[in-house]
């Protein structure tokens, strides 16, 4: 494992914003048909265009958009809506809870604008890096900014062409995000000991699916990965 | 469809819930002492919980899905790139749409 040097100043720079938005600008792209995917859905629903857009804009989340979209009736039951977006957001907690090593040694208002825009993607990108040396936060912040971006210009499309754009799911670019994510765990368990994590994780989640309520069997794959993990390095 | 005011409150309840849980891992943890286990703990945890969700996606998902992944982790083994893992599950999950049209 890599020890986190406490010699080493963790900084936010522009350059660092730079290189993170060059990192991810290809996955950004994938993330234009992704947001216009959604803007169509939310057309569909009877969402406004003005809504759609904000939404977009302030949740930045596909899952959780989409599973607002799931209870968007005549009238909203306001408690099941923040119960599943908890669930669907907790895996948000565990990331920022593994990044915090390096991000909570950064000062305050540089702090939140870096986790505003944490996401599955850049996370999992980003904290290869970190492990691996990178001391610029502002990688982080500078792929969140370009997935931002991506995600945001999707949806004003989308939610102004409504439903007159073909299907994106037969193109193929609904798997992308799931890709993406599987690439970054195969290229880091590449020793016998990460696989405990990976494969731990992954088992407990799907065993627990039928069990929970959608996202929360991701935590407790995630907790009992993570436990494992150090079961098994000990 | 809900009436404006209902919608705006959603839109907001919704923004607000995602971005505490955002900001909130960081903070919970601060209060925490970081010790060498704990760091192994989180290490291990950055990786089983984007494991979690691949397979919690793949579980709900059918074949097609499951095929793209494959296809995916195979060209990020092969490759070394990512984009090349995204690009082969696209060109997998469309061929399959098509061929399944």
């Amino acid at each position: 494992m890599v020890r986190i040097a406490q010699s080493s100043p963790i900084i936010l720079t522009a350059p660092g914003i730079r290189r993170g938005a060059l990192l991810l600008a290809p996955v950004a792209l994938f993330f234009i048909p992704f947001g216009l995917a959604f803007g169509v859905a939310a057309s569909t629903k009877g969402m406004a265009a003005t809504q759609s857009m904000v939404l977009s804009l302030l949740a930045f989340s596909g899952s959780v958009q989409f599973s607002t979209l799931d209870l968007w009736h005549a009238t909203i039951a306001y408690g099941t809506l923040a119960l599943v977006v908890t669930a669907v957001n907790a895996r948000h907690v565990v990331m920022g809870a593994a990044l915090s090593p390096w991000i909570n040694r950064l000062p305050l208002r540089q702090r939140l604008p870096t986790l505003a825009l944490l996401n599955d993607a850049n996370f999992a990108a980003c904290q290869t890096a970190f492990r691996s040396g990178e001391r610029d936060m502002g990688l982080l912040l500078g792929s969140g900014l370009v997935l931002w971006a991506g995600w945001v210009l999707g949806a004003v499309a989308g939610a102004f062409a409504g439903t007159s754009i073909g299907d994106p799911v037969a193109l193929g670019f609904d798997v992308v995000m799931l890709c993406f994510l599987a690439a970054m765990v195969a290229g880091q368990a590449n020793r016998p000991l990460s696989l405990v994590p990976v494969l731990v994780g992954a088992a407990v989640a799907i065993l627990t699916l039928p069990l929970l309520p959608q996202g929360w069997n991701v935590i407790v794959g995630a907790f009992a990965g993570g436990i494992a993990g150090s079961w098994f390095h000990a | 469809m809900p009436d404006a005011i209902s919608a705006w409150v959603a839109i907001l309840l919704v923004s607000g819930v995602t971005l505490t849980s955002r900001l909130s891992g960081p903070f919970l943890m601060a209060r925490l002492p970081m010790s060498p286990a704990m760091e192994r703990f989180l290490q291990n945890l950055s990786l089983s919980v984007i494991a979690a969700l691949v397979a919690s996606i793949l579980a709900r998902g059918g074949l097609r899905e499951a095929a793209s992944v494959a296809a995916a982790i195979l060209a990020m083994v092969v490759l070394r790139k990512a984009i090349w893992a995204m690009a082969a599950g696209m060109v997998v999950a469309a061929g399959w749409t098509f061929l399944a049209a």
